[in-house]
């Protein structure tokens, strides 16, 4: 098992947001966690990411505890997290967003790059760019292609396509799809065409608690009884 | 484009055309104005740079850095007094000063932001202020300060004017092309990101901690500097150099010309210097003026004059 969190509870001061979580992703799969808004699934992300430790509970990466880990030790481990709200350092340039990546992961730029590009042509063009000038689509993709900078055996992908336009849905989840097998990855995601495309593993997430594993390659294309659960 | 445009947009990007108007700047202004007072311009904006440092492109204010400035002109002075006379060792005594200082303060300092990080840096400048006026009085002549003579070694002689202001000059260019490769290099980038968002670059993997302290440090060290050049000036040390009264100072020059833009400092340190001199004489409250230069900038341009005219050029590359 690659990740394993196991009965954790975090709170937002006193507010009690996780009730004894339990998730766990295997190397190179994909898990979707689902739910409604408030459900506590961008809380999960941030109590592996680091940003949140548990006050209950326990996250072992490759069976080594990390509940207590900074987050910039966290993204040392080989986890990466693609924020939802599709921030990238809008006052630096392309490249600059892939360096500021690269040293900290001791990756090789120019590899990191052509990584990049291979996600977006269309970023070649881009490259020397202000970051404040690119689409909420493009910032997704330099996002995803930043969180790929020095090969991360995990990324933390919150709501990919939120907010965006159809046609860049679809560029998205390819890239997504692309990416399956190569990196094991756990996608926040609401919408459930996408989730039934993507994912080997489902955990429907209800006011702080895990509700529902789905395993089953059958249920997971069942949007409509996925729906009835949430 | 042409050969020779493309030659001057290569020496524009590379900072040669900044530091070649800096220098033709300030040396006809100086030998127009007086020689002594443009020195001291100089030596200010080396302190805005210092101060921009951290303010410009990290994003973080401080309301204390007089101490810096102070730790410099304290060093060079003491080392003067109770060392050696020799100036160029009073100039690293004073770099070491700033230093020590930055070294010491900095983990306390640079793991606060906002009002926190302004007033904890005031904090500080008082205690230095107390230690200069009254705990060190014995050594630092208290209210009185020190009055210095320093070394000369053949045409090295910093009583003389016209040395003086080219050394200045020389030192003002050096920090100003350290400033601009900074920007440009992979760690200038680094202290963007945590300007605009600390935690996101922790997440890539960055103790931010350290890097904001060498920022720090460095920033101390290059204020510290100006401070050790005041002291060459003026030769004298007081604690004028280390009031917290005066932050007020390098704040208005760095807004006044642009925070995180290349030429600002030094626009906005001159710009500040023209005002407080020469507005004085001729008007008696022209803090007044100074106070309604900076609501227009506050209101209407945020950036200062150096983001604002960089504005219009990029709306104007935009259009054609």
């Amino acid at each position: 098992m690659l990740l394993s969190v196991e009965g954790i509870d975090a709170h937002y001061g006193s507010a009690q947001v996780l009730h004894n979580v339990t998730i766990k992703v295997k190397e190179g799969e994909l898990v979707c966690i689902v739910g409604r808004n408030g459900a506590g699934k961008t809380t999960l992300l941030k109590s592996v990411a680091g940003f949140l430790h548990p006050s209950r509970g326990s996250i072992l990466f490759d069976n080594e505890p990390m509940q207590a880990l900074k987050p910039e030790k966290v993204a040392l481990r080989g986890i990466k997290y693609v924020w939802q709200d599709k921030r990238v350092f809008v006052d630096l340039t392309v490249r600059e967003n892939m360096e500021l990546a690269a040293y900290p992961a001791k990756a090789d730029l120019d590899e990191s790059l052509e990584r990049l590009f291979s996600i977006s042509r269309k970023m070649r063009t881009q490259l020397n760019s202000k970051a404040k000038g690119l689409s909420g689509g493009e910032r997704q993709i330099l996002l995803i292609g930043r969180a790929l900078v020095g090969n991360p055996r995990l990324l933390l992908i919150d709501e990919p396509t939120e907010g965006l336009a159809a046609k860049v849905i679809d560029d998205i989840s390819r890239i997504l799809i692309e990416m399956k097998g190569r990196v094991s990855m756990i996608v926040v995601e609401q919408n459930l065409a996408i989730v039934s495309q993507l994912a080997d593993r489902i955990y429907l997430m209800k006011e702080g608690n895990v509700l529902e594993e789905i395993t089953e390659r059958n249920l997971i294309l069942d949007q409509d009884y996925i729906e009835s659960l949430l | 484009m042409g050969a020779g445009q493309v030659m001057i947009k290569k020496f524009s990007d590379s900072g040669g055309l900044n530091i070649a108007v800096m220098i033709i700047g300030f040396t006809a202004f100086a030998y127009l104005a007086s020689v002594n007072k443009v020195t001291d311009f100089i030596i200010f904006c080396i302190y805005v740079l210092g101060f921009d440092l951290l303010y410009g492109r990290m994003g973080r204010i401080s309301f204390g850095h007089m101490l810096y400035l102070g730790a410099g002109a304290y060093g060079a002075a003491m080392s003067a007094k109770y060392l050696t006379p020799d100036p160029f060792l009073a100039i690293l005594m004073g770099i070491a000063c700033g230093a020590t200082v930055g070294v010491l303060l900095g983990p306390i300092v640079v793991r606060t932001k906002g009002a926190a990080f302004a007033l904890i840096n005031v904090a500080f400048n008082q205690i230095g202020y107390f230690l200069v006026l009254v705990a060190l009085a014995r050594y630092t002549g208290g209210e009185d300060g020190v009055s210095l003579k320093f070394s000369t070694y053949g045409f090295l002689n910093f009583g003389n004017v016209h040395f003086l202001f080219v050394f200045c000059l020389c030192s003002l260019l050096l920090v100003y092309y350290v400033m601009q490769r900074l920007k440009r290099s992979a760690f200038g980038a680094l202290l963007a990101g945590i300007k605009e968002n600390e935690i996101r670059v922790r997440f890539l993997g960055y103790n931010t901690l350290v890097y904001k302290w060498i920022a720090f440090i460095m920033s101390t060290s290059i204020s510290a500097f100006a401070g050790t050049l005041f002291t060459l000036n003026y030769g004298f040390t007081n604690p004028s150099f280390i009031d917290p009264a005066r932050n007020v100072e390098v704040i208005f020059a760095a807004l006044i010309g642009g925070p995180g833009t290349e030429l600002g400092p030094v626009v906005g340190g001159t710009a500040y210097m023209v005002i407080s001199n020469y507005l004085a004489r001729y008007i008696t409250r022209w803090e007044l003026f100074l106070g309604l230069a900076l609501l227009i900038i506050a209101f209407r341009f945020r950036k200062g004059v150096m983001g604002s005219i960089q504005d219009l050029m990029a709306k104007r590359a935009q259009k054609t």
